[in-house]
Formats: C-alpha cells, structure tokens, sequence
C-alpha cells in the first residue's frame, strides 16, 4: 500500500498536530512532518494545506524576519483550529480503531 | 520577496507560476510567495545552486509541484484541458525536429560548398528554415513551458535517449564541463557564427569584429536561456549546428584546407580589400612579384590569367597604394612596380632623400636580381648569347674603338644578337 495515499487523507490532522507544539513557517512544518516519520509527505501538500487551513480561518499568521534570508510566514493554531484538531484527532481515533478491529478479526478468522 | 531569486530557483519559480496563472491576482501573489521562501529554503539543502535536473528530483516537475499545491490548498483543478496542451506539445515537436534537422541540413551544405555565393545562400536558407520553424514551435506552444513537450510520447523517448547518454559521463566530470565548458562553449560558438558570417562579406577585419559581436551576443542569448527555457526553441538547434561547424572550423584551420567559408584563398578580389592570405605562393612561400624575360633575356611586361581566365591579381606595393592616393590596389601586370629602395647599388639621385613622404616616392619596375645568362636553347641558332667569352677574343677588337667601357668587356655578345631584332 502506498503512504503517500494514505497520508493525503489526513495530512490536515497531520499539519495542525505540529503546529500544536509550536508555531512554525513552511519548510519548518515540513521537517517537523518529516522528523516525526512522515518522510513521504511531499512539500507542495504540505504549504498547499496550510494555506487552505489558513483560509479557513483555523490558523494564524505573522510574518517574522529571519537571520539567514527572506522574512518567513509563521502559521499558528487559533481557536478554531484547536477545536478542528481536537475534532479530527476524533474522527481518526475512531478510524483508526474501527481498521485495527477489522484487521485483528480478519487475522484471528484467517 | 521573489524578486531575490536567481537562476535555476527563478526560472522553476516562473514555471509554477506559469501552471496556476489561472488563480485570482492576490491568492496567486501570496501563494508564489510560499512557493519563492520554500525554494529558497530547497536550495539550501544543496551545497551550491541546485542544478534544474537536482531541483525536479527533489520536488517533482514545476507541473507536478503546482498539481500538488492546488490539490492540497483546494483550488479548482487547471482549468486547461489536458488534450489540447498534447496538442500544442505534439505541433510544436514537429516544428522543433523540422528545425533541427532541414535548418543545419541546408547550413552544413553552405558550410563545405566550394566557395563564398552558394555558401551565403544555403547558409541563409538554413538559417531562414531554423527561425520560421522555431518561431512557429513557439507560437504553438504559447505561454506553456516548452517542458510539455517531454509529456508526449516521442519528446519522452527523446529526453530518455538524451538522458542515457549524459549518465554515461562521471557525475564530477559533468559538473567539470558545465562550469568550465559552458562559458567557453557560449564563446566559442558566438564567435565562429559571428566571424563566419560576416567572413562571407569579405573582409577580415570586419569579420574579426563580427566575432567579438557574435560572442558577446551568445554569451547573452545563454544567459537569457537560462531565465526563459522558451529561448531553448531557439537554442538548441543553433547549438546543433555550431556542434557540427566548430570541429569543422578548427579542422580547416589546422589542415588549410581551401574549402568555403573557412579559408580566403579562393577569395574574389571584386568586392573588396584584399584579406591577409590572398595571392600567389611558391612551394608555400608567399610571391611579391614576377619578373617576365623573353627569350633573349630581356624583361618584359605580361598580364597573367589563370586557367579559367581569372586575372591573376595581387596586391600592389607602389606608391599610390602605400600612400593610399588613389588607383587600383590590385594588379596583374608584371612585374609590378613597387617604391624604389635605396640600396647602395642602386643609384639615386639624391642620397639623402627619404620615401616616407608621398612627393618623394618613386616607383620601379627594375629587376632586383641580376637575371641569370639565357640558356641556349636549339631552335634559335643564337650562338653568341651563351657561348660569349669563348667567342669574345676575336670580336672585340672590331668592337673596341667605339668607346666601350671596360666595364662590359663580356656583354658584346649580347648586344650583338639583340641589334638585329629590333
């Protein structure tokens, strides 16, 4: 099965998980996805969804400059997206249980 | 904020950019400055500026990176349908292959035909077919990246062929070339296009001039190429034919050989200045000029033409042309007169008179070499030419009263034989 199909479902979840921590910019989100064992997850996706979370209204933005180069967009978790994440960390518990069931029955038949 | 980046980064940059140009004004504004501040960021992973090759093996094709972001951020999917960019694609293929093959075709026919008029015309035609093709590969292809061109199955095939050769290289070998080779290559090329085409008006200093311009022009047009990959269309099949015209060049040039455009020996006189390697030569050395004597010895003054009724012309060296004071500047009567030196033998009215002043200048058309003594030869029946000191105890008595100097005492044969001819 391919990761990164997997992953586009919940990278939202993903991304606000992160920001949870910390406030963080672009490519600092990314790394953190990448650090925590998300390797697949493709840059593109990752700046996309913030920038939809973001048109949402669930995040945050500020702009702070930045010693080696162009200032950096720094995305936080508002009320909003606090409420989202707890809602989604939800649904995917449930998921995520439901699958664990299915397959644990599948293996105990077969 | 975008507007910092340079090269390899700007130009991946203005592909994305390209692929959501459909975005409304400010989301498209804010979203390519994500996509500017995460290539920066890209970029730094790589030792030094990522090379484009680097950059699409890290995020995915310009096409691929937009897709990925519009999925992600939920913008609608590219309103462009999928055919008609095939389309374009496939159109601008073709024109760009009936460039790439008729345009250095029809060049490389102007290149090693044998003299100046049907190179400048095949060269022109080659050059014409080049252009309009690639002009019309641009106006299929319009604003989309010339990229799209890989998406169609031939394009791919080609890009595969291509790149299967370049990993055949060492990878430091090919960083080596690309640093060092390019700017070379971009001269090399430049100049030879440049001189070479100004070579076929003639003359040197002017296409010595055109190859500077010509250098400088495609340093520019790579430079421009790097920014705008559109300027491949044009590129690239130049490139073709500069690969083939450069060894070629530089061959003609060791070998000295005397084919087209490389070589001015069979350089038409007609139309100009006379270029450095005109004239005659002997055995490889160079001819000043040509001393005719009859058979009796004695210097005459010849046109000469070559076996095609050619003048043989060469450049004059007498005063009206060192002194630039009108007149021709080439010549095929011989010998030609050229200024007057002063060496002691030669007599001179006044010593210390210089020729660095065009009143003062003179013209000869003397012989600077004592002719040699005519051979005899059996149809003449000329016994006192050769033979002269043998015969010369018996005349010169009869010869003497009248006056002769003792300083011809062995010319009398001479004189005697030429008396009667005249």
């Amino acid at each position: 099965m391919d990761p990164s199909q997997l992953l586009k479902g919940v990278l939202d979840l993903a991304v606000l998980a992160v920001l949870r921590d910390a406030d963080g910019y672009g490519y600092d989100v990314l790394r953190r996805l990448r650090a925590a064992g998300l390797e697949d997850v493709a840059d593109a996706s990752v700046y996309g969804t913030l920038r939809r979370l973001f048109a949402a209204g669930a995040l945050t933005s500020y702009v702070q400059p930045s010693e080696e180069g162009p200032h950096r967009k720094y995305y936080g978790l508002n009320q909003t997206g606090l409420d989202l994440l707890a809602e989604s960390t939800k649904t995917w518990n449930h998921f995520a249980g439901t699958m664990a069931g299915l397959l644990t029955k599948k293996e105990e038949a077969a | 904020m975008n507007s910092t980046l340079t090269g390899t980064i700007a130009t991946y940059l203005a592909q994305v950019k390209a692929e959501l140009a459909d975005l409304p004004p400010g989301e498209l504004e804010d979203v390519l400055d994500d996509v500017a501040s995460h290539l920066t960021e890209v970029a730094a992973e790589f030792e030094q500026e990522p090379t484009e090759a680097q950059l699409r093996e890290r995020l995915g094709t310009p096409r691929q990176y937009a897709d990925e972001l519009r999925t992600a951020a939920g913008y609608p999917t590219s309103p462009r349908p999928p055919a008609q960019d095939r389309d374009a694609a496939e159109r601008s293929l073709r024109w760009a292959i009936i460039a790439g093959t008729v345009g250095p075709f029809f060049m490389l026919i102007g290149l090693f035909s044998g003299s100046s008029e049907p190179a400048g015309f095949f060269l022109l035609i080659g050059a014409g077919v080049l252009f309009g093709a690639a002009l019309l590969g641009v106006r299929a292809l319009g604003d989309r990246s010339p990229r799209i061109v890989l998406d169609t199955p031939r394009g791919a095939q080609g890009a595969e062929f291509v790149r299967g050769l370049i990993a055949q290289i060492p990878p430091n070998v090919r960083s080596e070339l690309v640093s060092i080779g390019q700017p070379v290559w971009w001269v090399a090329r430049g100049m030879l296009g440049g001189g070479g085409f100004f070579a076929l008006f003639g003359a040197g200093a002017v296409a010595v001039v055109g190859a500077i311009a010509g250098a400088g022009v495609s340093v520019w047009i790579g430079r421009r190429s790097q920014q705008d990959r559109r300027w491949l269309w044009y590129v690239v099949p130049l490139n073709v034919v500069a690969i083939l015209a450069v060894p070629a060049a530089l061959a003609a040039g060791f070998v000295g050989t005397s084919n087209g455009l490389f070589s001015f020996s069979n350089y038409d006189s007609r139309s100009g200045i006379p270029p450095y390697t005109t004239g005659l030569a002997l055995d490889g050395e160079p001819i000043q000029n040509l001393y005719p004597f009859d058979e009796q010895g004695r210097q005459v003054s010849v046109r000469l033409y070559t076996e095609n009724g050619k003048p043989l012309n060469q450049p004059l060296n007498d005063c009206n042309a060192t002194y630039g004071q009108g007149g021709p500047t080439v010549s095929n009567l011989f010998p030609q007169a050229v200024i007057e030196s002063h060496d002691p033998g030669v007599a001179e009215p006044d010593p210390a008179t210089e020729t660095s002043r065009p009143e003062q200048c003179r013209d000869t058309t003397r012989a600077p070499f004592v002719p040699p003594p005519v051979p005899a030869t059996p149809t003449h029946p000329t016994a006192g030419t050769t033979p002269a000191p043998s015969t010369t105890p018996t005349p010169v008595p009869s010869v003497t009263p009248s006056a002769t100097p003792s300083s011809k005492p062995t010319t009398p044969g001479v004189t005697l034989t030429v008396t009667p001819t005249r």
